[in-house]
């Protein structure tokens, strides 16, 4: 049990980590990794839970919360790459414009 | 927590860290590589052995290579050293405080209520080997299967269009800071 709370914990570490990756970094392919980290520290949850439910439903989302964000990197670096050909910086800080 | 899953989550820690404080976004994302390999050890000291693998085959290797593909690319530089607004440390404190603390009591709180020896019994059940795995997501899951290549088809037709040169969407701005052909 405690176990469980414990990766639970390292979990909710993880996730807090990359939040404020997210609010204090710049460059916006760093922004993307700790997002890619906070979907990782979710995984954890669920693999958590999973074992201490004694089924594989979580296992099984976590699967698609991989594909979801195997999609979603494709599309974000694509964005990325955009961002930079128009402006010639990834930083965030530089993008406020909406449009140009 | 084995001995194991400590290293583990210590390296984890450890690299989740590296991520987002170091200047220079290489070694960030080399860092976060160790990171997804640190989590793909965790699922497996978990048992879930199929998402450790893919975790090693998806994360570390598929969109790790795309990430450090568009760095280099991009050939960024260190981040230059500005210093933090006030604001903005302000904000990130203020939400990684409140996620840790609203909702780790919470879920502590609530195991306190079950009992080990239902655990233990529900322990065997959850080994997540490819076979149990797929029997899963062929079986009960399988709708939602389907729908996840259709998601992954989007996502391949949207980063074809959007990095698209000529005709795109989003054309270089005009007598801006762009004008790279």
């Amino acid at each position: 049990m405690s176990s469980v709370v414990s990766y639970v914990g390292l979990s909710l570490v993880l996730f807090a980590i990359g939040a404020v990756g997210v609010c204090i970094r710049r460059n916006a392919i760093v922004v993307f990794m700790c997002i890619e980290m906070m979907l990782n520290a979710v995984n954890l949850a669920f693999v958590a839970f999973s074992k201490l439910q004694g089924n594989l439903d979580g296992q099984v989302a976590v699967f698609f919360v991989m594909v979801i964000a195997a999609a979603e990197s494709a599309i974000g670096l694509a964005i990325i790459i955009a961002l930079f050909r128009n402006n010639v910086s990834v930083e965030t800080t530089d993008a406020a414009q909406l449009k140009w | 927590m084995t001995f194991m899953g400590f290293v583990l989550s210590a390296v984890a820690v450890a690299a989740a860290l590296g991520v987002v404080f170091n200047r220079n976004p290489l070694y960030s994302a080399f860092c976060l590589i160790v990171n997804l390999l640190a989590m793909a050890g965790l699922y497996s000291v978990l048992n879930a052995h199929f998402l450790a693998v893919t975790q090693v085959v998806v994360y570390a290797g598929a969109i790790m290579v795309l990430v450090l593909f568009v760095l280099m690319l991009l050939n960024l530089k260190a981040e230059s050293g500005r210093k933090l607004g006030i604001f903005r440390t302000l904000i990130a404190a203020i939400i990684a405080g409140s996620v840790v603390t609203t909702v780790y009591p919470s879920v502590s709180a609530n195991f306190e209520q079950l009992s080990i020896h239902a655990l233990q019994e529900n322990a065997w059940r959850s080994e997540g080997t490819v076979k149990a795995v797929g029997e899963e997501i062929y079986g009960r899951y399988i709708r939602q299967f389907e729908l996840s290549s259709l998601v992954l088809l989007i996502g391949i037709v949207g980063a074809v269009m959007l990095s698209k040169r000529k005709h795109s969407t989003i054309g270089p701005r005009e007598g801006g800071l762009g004008g790279m052909k």
